[in-house]
């Protein structure tokens, strides 16, 4: 299993008693973007996502060999030893663009 | 023994005298049609390296004009040229490089009626649009008509690289199914873009391009290659072709092009 165990809340932050939850909380030996992580959260994608700083719906996860689909990172569970790699989305846009251009003249993107 | 003129063969000199590329790749690349879509951040230094390279038949597509925000990351644009059609200014500054290039113009938006009869003029296409419904076009297009696809994507400090063999190594779909939900993902025009981070991503485009044509080395097939610059790092990650994508899987179920609408949320046309 993972370095430690314990029961808290997401993210390995340590929840004062009003706000702990029955979430499990594992500590997993990863290996993310290449480079080894000791991960103290809870055991599903997203939840690795978030406490790395990750915006979940900017990237794609691939765990191992396998490219996940992009909108169910909550069900996808960590497993030690894992290897996880982000795939970020690159190259797009809102409507900011546009009202940019509609208020200042601006011209191309 | 090439059909290569003496001016020719002195300009690629340093091309030739490397044995992997020699007159054979050479006379490759001059036989060459390569369509480049966008003429912005990636398609500069792109249109700029495969002209100077000397690709044969370069087409550039793009419906965009030069703006003063452009400048500061899309090389092959000057001041002089603000308000002019990128594909004229690109163009223009192409056949300064190399005047023994010929270079097609369109300057029009890439969409799902003008793809494919465009695509019958060209071997390879370079990705170089950065809004996410001609992103999807362009990989359904190039799976169906099985052209090879340079992909490319930038973003704040971040680029990504990713070259595909329709029906041999995984396709853009294969890796990101389907676009972001709307909204989600920012432009270059909102997050922001250092102008260097393009010239990196596009050179290595323009880079994927001359190997695939030359056959030197490995393309990044079956590879995504992201680039960090503010750690200056490259993490590449394996993809493999998906069996259940929808464009090129077992049982696809995109068989014919998707447009995605360019709502308010997915992105005007345009360049990164």
């Amino acid at each position: 299993m993972g370095c430690c165990s314990q029961s808290s809340g997401k993210d390995g932050e340590m929840l004062s008693s009003d706000k702990v939850t029955n979430e499990e909380i594992s500590c997993l030996n990863l290996v993310v973007q290449g480079k080894p992580l000791q991960y103290r959260g809870s055991a599903d994608v997203r939840s690795l996502l978030e406490s790395r700083g990750e915006n979940p719906m900017y990237v794609n996860v691939r765990i191992n060999d396998e490219v996940l689909g992009h909108r169910d990172f909550e069900h996808i569970s960590l497993h030690d030893g894992d290897s996880i790699d982000f795939l970020y989305y690159m190259g797009g846009g809102t409507c900011l663009t546009l009202q940019m251009k509609k208020s200042s003249g601006i011209r191309g993107i | 023994m090439f059909n290569l003129t003496d001016e020719e063969i002195l300009r690629y000199s340093r091309h030739i005298i490397l044995s992997e590329v020699g007159g054979a790749g050479q006379q490759k690349l001059k036989e060459a049609r390569v369509l480049v879509v966008g003429a912005g951040g990636l398609g500069s230094p792109v249109l700029m390296y495969l002209a100077a390279a000397g690709v044969g038949r370069i087409g550039v597509i793009e419906d965009d004009v030069v703006d003063v925000t452009n400048l500061q990351r899309q090389v092959i644009h000057a001041t002089g040229d603000v308000d002019k059609p990128k594909v004229q200014s690109a163009c223009d500054t192409m056949k300064q490089i190399n005047p023994h290039i010929e270079v097609d113009v369109y300057h029009e938006r890439l969409t799902k009626d003008n793809i494919f009869p465009l695509l019958e003029n060209y071997d390879i296409v370079v990705d170089g649009v950065d809004n996410f419904p001609t992103r999807y076009l362009i990989n359904d297009a190039c799976v169906m008509k099985k052209k090879k696809l340079v992909e490319g994507g930038i973003l704040r400090f971040m680029g990504l690289i990713m070259s595909i063999d329709a029906g041999e190594s995984a396709c853009y779909r294969c890796v990101f199914e389907e676009p972001p939900p709307p909204g989600t993902v920012p432009s270059c025009a909102e997050a922001g873009i250092l102008g260097a981070v393009a010239g990196v991503v596009g050179t290595l485009q323009a880079t994927e391009v001359l190997k695939i044509i030359t056959g030197v080395g490995e393309p990044l097939y079956n590879r995504l290659l992201q680039f960090d610059a503010e750690e200056l790092r490259f993490h590449e990650v394996k993809a493999r072709r998906n069996p259940k994508c929808p464009v090129c899987g077992e049982n696809p179920t995109i068989t014919e092009l998707i447009e995605y609408a360019y709502t308010c949320e997915t992105q005007a046309p345009g360049n990164p």
